[in-house]
């Protein structure tokens, strides 16, 4: 009468009942979960500046989901390109950092160390740099710094 | 002399019962969160975060690199369920 059949265990694909038109281009959504995606983020920022940029004035347009679709799956291909890349480069580094960032609370602060290798295997491989957009005039990034205030207590 | 080891029983007993309600507690925790501790200071850009982690690994603390998601992935959110109005 009233049996619930869980979707997760279905026989058959879910097929969608609204499906996008065929005159839309279809592009694959990123599989990076959260960490990585931090850990990627300031490279994401270095490396797709422009499309980010024109997807985020599109959207200040107008909210409609249909307004912005080209602007939005530009920023998918370059994010999932940049990923391609860090995987291909810099594999080792890059999962060591998302790791350390997982086990403490999706932080920056207890990870530096890992993030300073990463940060210089990109460089070196990939030409990118993490800056910290809104950093004062004249002082220290917070990631650059010798001794900061806030660190792990362990060593 | 005669050392009155029967008045540091009480001691010795508040540190078991502390320290295996402790590691228990902790147990728990690191059973539930895959190994890792458990996040805290969770705001909504976290939550929606681990929801879109739990639709792409099947746990909320569950982290893959891939750049492709599965097939599943596009049609999986709760966005098509939810009220526009």
């Amino acid at each position: 009468m009233s049996l619930f059949h869980d979707p997760t265990a279905a026989s058959t694909p879910y097929k969608d009942p609204t499906p996008l038109p065929d005159d839309i281009p279809k592009v694959n959504e990123l599989g990076a979960t959260s960490a990585p995606l931090k850990s990627a983020s300031f490279f994401i920022g270095a490396h797709c500046k422009e499309f980010n940029e024109d997807f985020m004035l599109c959207k200040q347009e107008s909210r409609d989901p249909a307004h912005c679709l080209k602007e939005g799956r530009r920023v998918t291909r370059c994010a999932a390109d940049l990923i391609n890349k860090l995987r291909e480069n810099c594999f080792k580094e890059f999962e060591e950092h998302w790791n350390c960032l997982e086990y403490n609370n999706q932080e920056f602060y207890p990870c530096r160390k890992p993030e300073r290798a990463l940060n210089k295997c990109v460089f070196e491989k990939m030409g990118l740099t993490k800056t910290i957009p809104g950093t004062p005039e004249g002082k220290t990034p917070v990631h650059e710094l010798t001794n900061p205030v806030f660190k792990r207590q362990q060593k | 002399m005669p050392v009155p080891w029967e008045a540091l029983i009480p001691f010795g007993l508040l540190t078991v019962m502390f320290g295996a309600a402790g590691t228990l507690l902790n147990t728990s925790k690191r059973l539930q969160n895959q190994g890792k501790g458990p996040r805290y200071n969770i705001d909504a850009w976290d939550e929606m975060m681990m929801d879109r982690d739990r639709r792409l690994t099947g746990h909320p603390r569950g982290q893959r690199s891939d750049p492709v998601a599965p097939d599943d992935f596009s049609t999986s959110s709760m966005w098509y369920t939810e009220r526009t109005r």
